[in-house]
């Protein structure tokens, strides 16, 4: 049995308030937007950002093993890590970042406290990773496995369903 | 290629991280979108929005000291903004299922999860030119329709005429 709320919703249909691109002008935008070209310059516009993004996560890595045990630090650096790792095709650095990053939001939701020798062998494959990503990508996707396994394994262990 | 269309368009970037700015500026530029604003939090992009007319926000989630939640909010619901309608792309690399909800509820119109790839984020505009959304006031959420499916299993709350259509046809 359905029970109205006192207050209704009101509704506002899409095409009474004003829009990103008109209707009229939605084909062409697609267009655009599906683009050979638009994409090749997509891609163009992220290569060339690589480089520096490259260098600011070897950065961010210097400052992630020099968090030591500030926590909040350490979260907010693995954070921004994984935030464009990935982009700066450093795939193995931001998959084990991103793996300290859950492990760390999930204990915090759970508050319990986190695992001191974890969460240092996480900071340390992410350092070995981010300065050896070109180079040994097979034994950083091993180390990054095993690093979720053990994740997975220590937030059950601490009662995360 | 790059669009006239895209070309008219001004965007804001509301995000703490000065590389990630520089990618989605990239990205944006791309499609033909020149004119961009960019904020480093929400408090920012908030005097940023009043003073000058923005069709497109890309805005990261967590920073400070006000993160992109609150921003969100303010910009469905402040009284001084000019374009409570404006569409709204969450990009973070938050993606626990808790935060994107936090996200739908606070009002974004999309969310793209880091890392940001242009097809994603092209994907997410696209769905913004080609499916607009109705938007939904009602006592305690004003934005984007956050009902995007049917779900069979829904358990309300109801409380929109169309809820109660079926029933009414059937008498």
């Amino acid at each position: 049995m359905k029970t109205a709320l006192k207050q209704m919703a009101q509704i506002i249909a899409a095409d009474t308030y004003p829009q990103m691109v008109s209707r009229q002008n939605a084909a062409r935008a697609m267009q655009t937007l599906r683009s050979a070209e638009v994409a090749a310059n997509a891609q163009a516009a992220m290569d060339a950002q690589v480089p520096a993004m490259r260098a600011a996560i070897l950065e961010y890595v210097d400052e992630l093993e020099n968090a030591q045990s500030d926590m909040t630090k350490i979260f907010e650096t693995a954070h921004e890590i994984r935030g464009f790792a990935e982009s700066a095709g450093l795939v193995t650095t931001g998959r084990i970042a991103d793996i300290l990053c859950r492990y760390m939001d999930d204990m915090e939701r759970i508050k319990k406290p986190v695992d001191l020798t974890l969460v240092a062998l996480n900071v340390s494959a992410i350092g070995r990773a981010a300065r050896a990503e070109d180079g040994d990508v097979a034994m950083g996707d091993a180390v990054a496995a095993e690093l979720a396994a053990l994740v997975a394994r220590r937030l059950t262990d601490a009662g995360h369903g | 290629m790059t669009g006239a269309v895209f070309e008219t368009l001004k965007a804001l970037i509301v995000e703490d991280n000065a590389h990630m700015r520089t990618l989605l500026r990239a990205l944006l530029n791309s499609t033909g979108i020149k004119d961009i604003a960019e904020a480093a939090n929400g408090q920012g992009a908030l005097t940023i929005l009043r003073e000058r007319k923005s069709d497109l926000v890309l805005s990261d989630l967590a920073m400070k000291p006000m993160d992109g939640l609150e921003f969100t909010r303010r910009v469905r619901n402040d009284e001084h903004n000019p374009n409570p309608f404006v569409p709204i792309i969450m990009i973070t690399g938050h993606t626990e299922r808790y935060r994107v909800e936090a996200a739908r509820d606070a009002g974004v119109t999309e969310f793209l999860a880091k890392p940001i790839t242009a097809h994603n984020l092209f994907a997410r505009i696209a769905e913004i030119v080609e499916r607009p959304r109705a938007f939904v006031r009602c006592d305690n959420y004003f934005g984007p329709d956050r009902r995007r499916h049917t779900l069979d299993d829904y358990a309300g709350p109801w409380r929109r005429q169309d809820d109660f259509q079926q029933e009414v046809d059937v008498r």
